[in-house]
């Protein structure tokens, strides 16, 4: 029956590959970046080559694959239809890629000139993403928390480039915007309200899924998506109110329910009956295990206000969350999506089952679990060169080596996509 | 009525959906496979709803999902 078999008109292979294959190559900049400024890039959050830095990776790494994950995980998990899939990632991946250049430039270099330049491009690209993939989320007739998650974090991106751009319009045009104030709660809408709400909302249904866990428990789900939003929408009270107080007792919590998150993600691996030690098992783990270390720096960060003093502070938290946290879970999730992909695209092409590869035959197991061994040791390199400069350059290399490493893997396993979809069709 | 009952819960993707289709293969008029798993699989219900299949769908306490498939009269 598979012959005639026909699937729903999930969007092209090419969709989500096309921001995918991108993605890595902005990380392995970021870590050439370290390379070239050397020991004073990481020495407060406000240095050129820290925004810049930070920039390459929230937006040219981890909003790329964000965005192309989204285009497919809609129809396959929440059983949603984005609109003209492939006109609107043909569009919408160059502008966010040439956006993103002009603004990290701009950042690096100090012209204003780029900056404005790349905000017209952001509003339009992410103004569109958010349009049409807004629209297949309320058209869906799915229902559950992964939907209600994922509407709140296309939500989030939408505040995140709106301040984003406020941001970038001030420091071009000298705007008196409360910059600090702005940038906090810019930073907490992209970490917290985009990309923490839409991974925890993609893990509620691809850790059990794909790390066969047990389901997240019900009240976690429920509850922790709101309980976010509101800690965010309190967050971003700190621009009308002295935030002296208001901030600590607005963190507290938040941290709280990040750990949450965090233990109940480990707690589901540790308990769960088959054991897969597998590179996306080993990268989620990073990523809780750098949430939790994120979640306690953050405490003390409050608690001990003189060692909060330091800038370098900031910078390690920035590590932990951008690279320990969403680098790790973006990157395990990518080895489970890209696999599965090939194998459904090959499916579509009307095979016998028996004729399409394994999903362990689209990446090598070894070259994954290399490139995690990397991805760590660059990890640890740079949460240390936060303290000790000297270690920055190596820092930067081991994460542009491991960034690399992963591209590398990606276009391997499209080059091998493309080998079976080949033989299959000289076959049939 | 015959029940082919197929547990995905502790199966990595594709292998549970791999196995329904194989089953489905077989399944005769008036049988059903029943279908475990801790998530919805939307891509096997776009495929069940274009080739003539009805399903239906209850949550265990524990958050299994069972799935009942039976092929759609004619």
């Amino acid at each position: 029956m598979h012959a005639s078999l026909s699937f729903d008109q999930a969007p092209p292979i090419s969709v989500p590959y096309r921001f995918f294959l991108v993605a890595p190559w902005f990380g392995a900049t970021a870590g050439i970046l370290l390379v070239w400024a050397g020991a004073d890039a990481l020495g407060s959050r406000w240095t050129p080559e820290a925004l810049a830095l930070t920039h390459l990776i929230a937006l040219g790494f981890m909003l790329q694959a964000m965005c192309g994950a989204l285009f497919q995980f809609i129809p396959v998990a929440v059983g949603g239809n984005v609109w003209r899939p492939r006109l609107v990632a043909n569009t919408v991946q160059p502008l966010l890629l040439l956006a993103t250049l002009l603004l990290v430039a701009g950042l690096l270099f100090g012209r204003p000139v780029l900056l404005s330049a790349a905000v017209p491009l952001f509003l339009l690209a992410i103004g569109g993403f958010v349009t049409v993939v807004a629209l297949a989320l309320w058209q869906t007739p799915a229902t559950g928390m992964t939907l209600w998650a994922m509407r709140m974090a296309i939500a989030g991106l939408a505040i995140t480039v709106l301040l984003g751009s406020l941001l970038a319009e001030a420091l071009a045009h000298g705007f008196a915007v409360p910059i600090v104030d702005l940038t906090n709660v810019h930073l907490g809408w992209g970490l917290g309200g985009w990309a923490l709400m839409l991974l925890a909302g993609v893990s509620y249904h691809v850790v059990p899924m794909f790390q066969l866990t047990r389901p997240y428990p019900s009240w976690f789900t429920r509850s922790f998506g709101l309980l976010l939003l509101g800690f965010l929408l309190a967050w971003s009270s700190r621009l009308l109110l002295d935030d002296a107080l208001w901030s600590p007792l607005i963190a507290y919590p938040l941290l709280l329910i990040l750990s949450a998150y965090a233990g109940t993600t480990l707690w589901l691996q540790y308990t769960r009956r088959r054991k897969i030690h597998d590179a996306t098992s080993l990268y989620f783990r990073v990523a809780m295990l750098s949430m939790l270390a994120f979640a306690v720096s953050g405490t003390v960060y409050f608690l001990r206000p003189e060692l909060g003093a330091d800038p370098r502070f900031v910078v390690w938290l920035g590590v932990l969350a951008l690279v320990g946290v969403f680098v790790s879970a973006i990157t395990g999730m990518m080895y489970k999506i890209v696999p599965f992909l090939n194998w459904l695209h090959l499916q579509r092409l009307g095979a016998p089952i028996s004729a399409v590869p394994n999903m362990k035959k689209m990446i090598p197991a070894d070259a994954m679990t290399g490139q995690l061994r990397l991805h760590v040791l660059a990890v640890l390199m740079l949460l240390t060169a936060v303290w000790q400069p000297g270690l920055i350059r190596p820092a930067g290399l081991a994460l542009a080596a491991s960034f690399a490493w992963l591209g590398c893997n990606l276009a391997g396993a499209v080059r091998r996509y493309q080998g079976f979809r080949d033989q299959i069709r000289a076959a049939a | 009525m015959t029940t082919t009952v197929i547990d995905g819960r502790e199966l990595q993707p594709p292998e549970p959906m791999e196995r329904t289709l194989e089953a489905l293969d077989t399944l005769a008029e008036g049988d059903d496979v029943l279908l475990l798993l801790y998530c919805q699989p939307h891509p096997l219900f776009s495929i069940l709803k274009k080739n003539g299949y009805a399903w239906g769908e209850e949550v265990r306490a524990d958050g299994t999902r069972e799935i009942r498939i039976h092929k759609l009269p004619g």
